[in-house]
């Protein structure tokens, strides 16, 4: 067990709210959107779900660390704010947008650098990734324009107070992992594996759902010239004639069977 | 923007690791090439290392292209504040229309913040080229790869990186190799924040080798359920179980069990895939297998595109069924 040491932290987190992994998702009418099915679930993207946790793990051990949650969605997207402060952070912002739909990276971001919590961070986290989009940008372009330094794919981290850094293990192919040091304040995005986020403590949620949250109008900020737009989106090209096997789950299974077989691969 | 017509340049840069250089290059020299048939394209490739040479003359022999290499002490091993740095100063006075790297854990940590302070457009993860009419369509998986989107680049410089193993390219030698340029810049010895680089954990298992691989994805729900998962692989000659991310993560397989981009990359004969949804990230690691058998409920599932053999089943009723039979077939020989 880590004594607590006496240093004032500010820790910003950024979450996202993302569909569930089974979710129905189609295509809109006009080809351009995507279309998610009625009655699709969302939940906190998991790579921000750990990145909370790593800020909680440094408050347990930094008494003096206030944890900022900061979110961009639709009205639905407080609830994986609620959820961080349930977990254990202590208030949240939600830059409320009014549609669904694609944001570009770099209108994300430059509202995220907008909110005087990020400016006033000592150390950002982000997922290393959201899993609807997987751009993996927002991390490494709201550290740029806030002039800090950044890195990605945090698999371990340790503050040090006395230099006031973050030395963090960032995961490379082959594996192989990095060793860095980066001087506070810094950005840093959280690969999943890092930690097992806990479940909310239900006295947390309760003052979570109590806590009124910043709000702040999308449409009301600031929106910086967009550099991509998604001109349509298709359903992927089949890489392989996939056969469909019908049938009961008996007449699968021996189908497959005398596939592996035809193909010497069980013997 | 991106249009069909005036000659453009494209910047290729390589992936330099402990001292050669990785294959994604070549994939991103078939996407400059691929490029190249949709708009006259010259390529150039940028090389960093601390020993650069050899690799730079290799490149320009097997490409054809004209390389930049640039070479320092500091370039030893990768760090993301001195390749933007770097980048930046040597991009900087006149950019290329597109820079592309590999969608890596380097390329996709320097790209962003590169693409950033040239004011690029950044598209990352790409896995397919495409044009209509003038316009270039660079398409990137979403929703773990359910469905594609294609993107255009609304800037004059784009930075894109590219999803491993989506192209395609093979070395030759039978062309007028690139002129070779090494430059030397100073760069600050403290610039580089990088303490070390270092095998987290070593392993004796090669799963390059293995000639049947049954997989485990987060469908498989509880951690009990592996258990069918190695029922299975004892059932099947020389199988050897593995798992996507979501399996490492949890702890139910150790880390070099791991399929996918930070993980293994595979190509047995049967890759069975159990409860995996197939994001690009996983794809990336077993696509040059030879059969793939595929078992999931959501029919939806983006694995079923890359698969041969679809079993729209939960595979805690399907793999018991299958086990059942298999038994059975053994005890009939």
């Amino acid at each position: 067990m880590a004594v607590a040491v006496s240093m004032t932290m500010n820790i910003l987190v950024c979450v996202k709210q993302v569909p569930e992994g089974e979710a129905q998702v189609r295509i809109d009418t006009d080809g351009r959107r995507v279309a998610l099915g009625a009655g699709t679930e969302f939940r906190m993207n998991r790579y921000d779900e750990c990145a909370v946790e790593a800020a909680v793990q440094i408050k347990e051990q930094f008494a003096d660390t206030r944890i900022h949650i900061l979110s961009i969605g639709p009205r639905r997207a407080e609830a994986v704010i609620r959820r961080s402060i349930g977990m254990g952070a202590d208030d949240g912002t939600h830059i409320m947008t009014l549609e669904e739909g694609f944001v570009d990276p770099v209108v994300t971001a430059h509202w995220l650098a907008g909110c005087s919590q990020a400016r006033s961070a000592d150390l950002i986290l982000c997922g290393a990734m959201s899993e609807d989009l997987m751009q993996g940008q927002v991390g490494p372009l709201l550290a740029t324009q806030l002039g800090l330094p950044y890195t990605t794919s945090v698999i371990d981290m340790a503050i040090n107070p006395e230099d006031n850094t973050i030395q963090v293990d960032r995961e490379i192919e082959g594996g192989y992992r990095q060793t860095l040091v980066l001087d506070l304040p810094a950005l840093v995005t959280i690969q999943t594996g890092i930690n097992h986020p806990r479940y909310p403590a239900l006295s947390k949620l309760l003052r979570a759902n109590r806590l009124s949250l910043e709000i702040l109008q999308a449409d009301q900020l600031d929106l910086p010239q967009s550099k991509q737009q998604v001109d349509r989106v298709t359903l992927p090209r089949k890489i392989r004639d996939a056969v469909v096997l019908e049938g009961t789950t008996h007449d699968k299974a021996e189908q497959l069977i005398s596939i592996l077989s035809n193909r010497s691969l069980l013997t | 923007m991106n249009h069909v017509g005036e000659t453009q340049t494209i910047a290729v840069i390589a992936e330099y690791f402990a001292g050669a250089v990785r294959p994604t290059t070549y994939e991103c020299v078939g996407f400059a090439k691929a490029l190249q048939k949709l708009r006259p394209v010259n390529i150039k490739m940028v090389v960093l290392g601390d020993d650069v040479e050899s690799c730079s003359r290799d490149l320009a022999q097997t490409t054809g292209a004209d390389v930049l290499g640039i070479e320092a002490p500091q370039l030893s091993q990768y760090n993301g504040q001195v390749y933007q740095a770097v980048l930046y100063d040597v991009f900087n006075q006149k950019p290329p229309e597109i820079i592309c790297a590999a969608h890596s854990s380097q390329g996709w940590d320097y790209g962003p913040g590169l693409a950033a302070r040239l004011k690029a457009a950044c598209i990352t993860g790409v896995s397919q080229v495409s044009a209509r009419g003038k316009e270039i369509y660079f398409s990137r998986d979403i929703y773990g790869g359910k469905v594609s989107a294609d993107i255009i680049s609304k800037t004059e410089k784009t930075l894109l990186t590219l999803q491993p193993g989506s192209f395609r390219w093979n070395p030759t030698r039978n062309q007028e190799p690139g002129l070779v340029n090494i430059i030397s810049p100073a760069i600050d010895p403290q610039a580089s924040n990088t303490r070390s680089t270092h095998i987290h954990q070593a392993s004796d298992l090669d799963l390059s080798l293995a000639k049947v691989i049954v997989s485990a994805g987060r469908g498989i729900g509880e951690a009990e359920n592996l258990d069918l998962i190695h029922k299975l692989a004892a059932a099947i000659p020389q199988a050897v179980v593995c798992g996507s991310r979501p399996i490492i993560d949890n702890g139910w397989l150790s880390y070099d069990r791991q399929v996918g981009v930070t993980g293994a990359t595979v190509s047995p004969d049967l890759y069975l895939a159990c409860g995996i949804s197939g994001a690009a990230q996983h794809v990336s690691g077993m696509q040059g297998s030879a059969l793939v058998v595929s078992i999931n409920t959501d029919a939806m599932a983006a694995i079923f595109n890359q698969s041969d053999i679809c079993i729209v089943e939960d595979l805690t009723v399907f793999i018991p069924t299958l086990l059942e039979k298999l038994s059975g077939a053994k005890k009939a020989k």
